[in-house]
């Protein structure tokens, strides 16, 4: 015979046995205590709508016993209760209940303050339901992505006969969370089941069975959780029939052990064959009642039908008496088991998540009580697009004036009196305050009541209204959520094998996969500065900038006269928005033929192409503009040496008069055709060589090998950091923020203030009228400085390090930051911790520049 | 999970696949004063509002449409 | 589900008036225009027979449109082929598109970047820009690929 195991003991598992059948036939009727009062609770709903009967399941909290299929060898631990469920030490907390009464941790706690933090843990501690395992699961799901013209939610009759109806002319997925048919008592239900699912197959719908769908989005979109699978759907109608379940009865005793929804019930009786007790009491005002009496009838249960009003539940560790007020008066009953059937609520949470008229729902969850032929009606109505309207709910179940409302919080309408006689005098107020709706259910069953409550107060429409549903419906795992997506969607250059082969850390900047370092920093440093050394340059942003209204183009949206850029010549230039703010930066190369080529940061080329199309499309110019990006790779050769090594492998001319800084020219090295620009961001002679990115390996090994002879390094991320920091040049995002204008940043030079029209110049004209109120500065440090240290004057923060390194050529530690002005003026002495910072001019090495020009 | 914006080549695809342009403004003020008001006070419209997408994951196109900022409906 | 292999393509980008586009015929060797942009179109061949299309690409244009722009841009494109008769399924593990039609193509988001999707004879063919080879190609084979595990 299978078994599981609850908290060690083992149960004998029968055919068809959830994990709550298995346990309650077993004996177990207690399967967690309360949040806060610790109570005992036990299976409720049985249709998986409450929070009574989450268990851990093999380690994984927060699962359903009354609706997930027990499995040979599960384990199985109930989750609350201390040192156990059925012997909880925090069952004191019941009895203490009047001295902690709704709301009470904000006022007790409060004062002396330092008590809170102690408070909130050891409250943390008490209550709450499961323990998170310390195992990672192992991700089992994949994303699929499906469009269809209807979606259905929901697999009973009105689910049905809505696919069936849709699927003749239309694509349709139904889902549904269970098995088809496999939570139905009824055999008429069952019949009409299997009659529709057989014509909805027949006529193309897909049926999706065991998928929740645990949220509706715009769209009208929803994902659906399967066992390995999260299915996004778009649809252009999505059917909601969920059905709806008895109405929560409110009255004193009503969370006790052996107290019932209707269906629950019927399910352990007639499903799974297990009697409820041994005299049960059924209490139906629905027309639902014989039906249910016959269903724990056949588990042999004895059976009384009533109708009426539950006064109360009396009993200890389960319920033993009730107090009923019939037609005929009041009538005490003793029994072991109270069924309830009191009214309906509709399962309308997904409904409640959207206002799009796309998204309608039929069957129970907006006729509750329905028939079967009513149900079958209003899904073939649903599916032609002539839905049912909600209609207005029955008049709500009279609530006693004690019992829980919110069971999953342990909220009772005693709290809700006294919140709202507190002043919390709206169900939305009502709600935070209590936390009544807030528990693992989301008011599935209490939010009619916290609505009902605020009305029966005499609330405005407007503070009255159920409260808002949001996904997901059920707790899913993160792993079934990232489904699709399996870590940084990254990009990599053609050298991304040659630099793991040499060693390299590689670092994720920004969208790209990039080697951070080879090994020794300071070796490729020195290799830069004395020798010879190459860097993998190929994520650079590049652009072609053709068509004969190219010029037009460039000189209306970049600072900078292009016009007076001459073929073979380069220009270093920054992008400005209509803010006049640095949005990025590059270099401008005019070509032989009259078009552009143009280069943008590593990151910002995305940015850089939508931002030039953008004026393409509103200036409505003739533009031709080529993202060469992934086309190319880049190079850059830099140090005293370059020139002579890459004359071993080019016949070209190298010499400045050929190609001059800043400037360009084609050349051909090793065999593969360059675009040679004479760069300058390290501050050595360096050229940037841009060749098809098919060609980036045999380049490379080229230049390796021909470097050889001046001892070559490749040099990374972190030496090149230092590299641009000895010549004071900015990273944007890094030593910039998103409203530096040019001036702030010392780049007033980069800008043609004469120019008549460019984007951002009438910000610029207003912006230089105004007092700098803040500065990117250079600075020298008598220490080690740290990265994003704040810097003071007298004690008081001015400023910030954005770049800093101990540098050898710059002859100590130097940096970035950036300066408040104090009283008009910049100051130019700071701390930095421990450390003093000088302010001090950049470039920090070769300050006029002979080095690059070589 | 989508809202849909038209893009005349590409058809009717999820956001996600674009960039936000912002309301659709001028390209040019006539003087400083209303450059800053241009650039930097936007109508915020509750309701229908003209607006920039960038088609950056299909044919990188910009492309203009009418939103309803209330409904989150974009005109077809 | 399908499988996946690389399947080098030779891409040329014509960028020119949409009129000029409207009214260009396309060039021979199998050739596939894709029709990017209003003002700009691209031509998916064979490699062997790029250089012969760019050529015939330039002389075509030229007639409709002096300004047009013909440029090679194959080292940009990584193509990845997913055959047999379960492809379109295995898009649908990688994208929400709707898989294109006969000798047609879609441009969008498959696998989270940007790309395209060309109908073939056995499959389908994707068109990835190349600095996201290892990505795409490691998504499809793992979510889409022969070796995925069925629903």
């Amino acid at each position: 015979m299978p078994s599981l195991r609850l908290d060690g003991r083992r149960l004998d598992c029968h055919d068809g046995d959830t994990i709550a059948s298995a346990a309650f036939r077993a004996g177990v009727r207690t399967f967690s205590r309360s949040i806060k009062a610790h109570r005992r609770r036990g299976l409720y709903c049985g249709t998986g709508d409450c929070a009574n009967c989450l268990v851990t399941v093999d380690g994984l909290p927060g699962e359903r016993a009354c609706v997930m299929p027990a499995r040979d060898g599960m384990r199985v631990e109930r989750e609350t209760g201390w040192p156990s469920v059925d012997r909880d030490a925090l069952a004191i907390n019941d009895r203490l209940h009047r001295f902690m009464p709704v709301g009470f941790y904000y006022k007790v706690f409060a004062r002396p303050r330092w008590l809170w933090p102690i408070a909130e843990r050891v409250i943390r501690r008490a209550t709450g339901t499961g323990t998170l395992p310390a195992v990672v699961a192992a991700r089992h799901t994949r994303t699929r992505f499906v469009r269809v013209h209807t979606l259905v939610i929901g697999g009973g009759v009105a689910g049905l006969a809505a696919a069936a109806t849709a699927a003749h002319d239309r694509s349709v997925v139904l889902a549904t969370e269970a098995a088809l048919g496999a939570e139905v008592t009824d055999p008429a239900a069952r019949d009409t089941i299997a009659r529709l699912a057989a014509e909805a197959r027949a006529a193309g719908a897909e049926l999706l069975e065991g998928h929740t769908a645990i949220g509706i989005y715009e769209g009208p979109s929803a994902a659906l959780l399967g066992p390995d699978e999260l299915v996004e759907v778009e649809a252009e109608r999505v059917i909601v029939a969920t059905g709806a379940i008895e109405a929560h009865g409110v009255f004193p005793g009503n969370d006790l052990p052996g107290v019932w929804l209707g269906r629950g019930a019927a399910r352990m009786a007639a499903i799974h064959n297990v009697p409820i007790g041994t005299r049960a009491v059924v209490v139906a005002n629905t027309g639902d009642g014989a039906e249910l009496a016959d269903a724990l009838r056949t588990a042999g249960t004895d059976v009384t039908l009533v109708a009426g009003r539950v006064l109360e539940a009396r009993g200890g560790r389960q319920v033993d008496s009730i107090t009923v007020l019939t037609p005929e008066g009041r009538r005490a009953f003793a029994c072991d088991a109270l069924v309830l059937s009191l009214g309906w609520a509709p399962r309308d949470t997904l409904l409640r998540m959207t206002a799009e008229p796309e998204v309608v729902g039929a069957g129970d969850v907006v006729r509750p009580g329905c028939t079967l032929a009513e149900a079958e009606a209003s899904g073939r109505a649903a599916a032609t697009g002539t839905a049912d309207e909600p209609r207005e709910a029955d008049p709500w179940p009279i609530t006693e004036h004690d019992g829980y409302v919110c069971v999953c919080e342990d909220v009772s309408m005693h709290d809700l009196e006294r919140a709202w006689d507190e002043g919390w005098t709206s169900s939305e107020i009502l709600k935070r305050y209590t936390t009544a709706t807030m528990g693992p259910c989301q008011g599935a069953l209490c939010s009619r009541h916290l609505a009902e409550h605020a009305r029966a107060k005499g609330a405005a429409p407007a503070a009255r209204g159920r409260t808002t549903a949001r996904p997901p419906v059920r707790g899913p795992r993160l792993g079934d959520l990232i489904g699709g997506v399996h870590e940084q969607v990254e990009r990599r250059t053609a050298l991304h094998e040659r630099h793991v082969a040499a060693g390299a850390r590689m670092d994720h900047s920004g969208v790209w996969l990039r080697p951070g370092t080879y090994g020794d920093v300071a070796d490729e440093i020195r290799a830069a500065r004395q020798r010879v050394s190459v860097m993998d340059v190929s994520t650079l942003g590049t652009f072609l900038v053709a068509g004969r209204d190219a010029r037009t183009l460039l000189d209306h949206v970049f600072p900078i006269d292009v016009g007076a850029i001459a073929a073979g010549r380069a220009r270093y230039l920054l992008a400005l928005d209509e803010a006049g703010y640095v949005m990025d930066d590059g270099l401008l190369a005019a070509l032989a033929d009259g078009s552009y080529f143009l280069t943008s940061t590593s990151g910002g080329a995305d940015r850089m192409e939508a931002w030039l199309r953008n004026w393409i499309d509103r200036l409505d110019l003739h533009v031709h503009l080529v993202n060469q990006t992934a086309q190319l790779g880049a190079i850059n050769v830099a140090g005293p040496h370059a020139r002579d090594l890459l004359a071993t492998l080019s016949d070209d001319d190298l010499s400045r008069e050929a190609l001059p800084y800043p400037g360009h020219a084609d050349i051909t090295v090793a065999g593969v055709p360059c675009r040679a620009i004479a760069a300058g961001f390290v501050g050595e002679l360096s050229f940037e060589l841009h060749h098809p990115r098919g060609r980036s390996v045999e380049l490379w090994d080229a230049l390796l090998a021909a470097g050889a002879a001046w001892d070559i390094r490749p040099h990374g991320l972190d030496a090149l950091d230092v590299l641009r920091l000895e010549k004071g040049h900015v990273y944007l995002a890094q030593d910039t923020m998103p409203d530096d204008h040019p001036a702030k940043l010392g780049l007033g030079w980069a800008v043609a203030s004469t120019k008549k029209e460019f984007i951002g110049k009438r910000a610029l004209e207003r912006m230089d009228a105004l007092p700098l109120e803040r500065r990117l500065v250079g600075l020298r440090f008598d220490g080690p400085p740290q990265r994003g240290h704040p810097l003071a004057l007298d004690g008081a923060i001015v400023g910030r390090i954005t770049s800093c390194a101990v540098s050898e050529a710059a002859n100590g530690p130097v940096g970035l930051g950036w300066l408040r002005a104090v009283g008009g003026e910049f100051p130019s002495v700071l701390r930095a911790g421990e450390v003093t910072a000088t302010v001090s001019p950049t470039p920090f090495y070769d300050p006029d520049g002979e080095r690059l020009r070589g | 999970m989508s809202m849909l914006v038209p893009c005349p080549t590409c058809g009717r695809r999820p956001f996600t696949e674009f960039t936000f342009g912002g309301e659709l403004r001028d390209v040019a003020s006539a003087d400083a004063a209303s450059d800053f008001a241009r650039v930097y006070l936007h109508d915020n419209a509750a309701g229908p509002q003209q607006e920039r997408w960038f088609h950056l994951l299909g044919c990188r196109r910009w492309v203009t449409v009418t939103r309803d900022t209330g409904t989150n409906r974009v005109e077809a | 589900m399908a499988d996946v292999h690389d399947r080098p393509v030779g891409a040329i980008v014509c960028a020119a008036s949409p009129e000029a586009l409207d009214r260009l015929v396309a060039p021979g060797h199998g050739a596939r225009m894709l029709r990017v942009a209003p003002d700009e179109t691209m031509a998916v061949v064979a490699p062997a027979f790029t250089d012969d299309v760019r050529r015939e690409l330039e002389d075509r244009i030229a007639a409709l449109d002096a300004d047009a722009l013909v440029l090679d841009v194959s080292d940009g494109w990584l193509g990845l082929a997913l055959t047999g008769p379960d492809a379109d399924h295995a898009l649908s593990y990688l994208s929400a598109l709707e898989p294109p039609v006969a000798d047609g193509y879609v441009q969008g988001d498959v696998a989270r970047v940007a790309a395209k999707v060309m109908r073939e004879p056995d499959g389908l063919l994707l068109l990835v820009p190349a600095y996201w080879s290892e990505h795409v190609r490691a998504r499809a084979i793992e979510d889409a690929g022969a070796k995925a595990r069925r629903p």
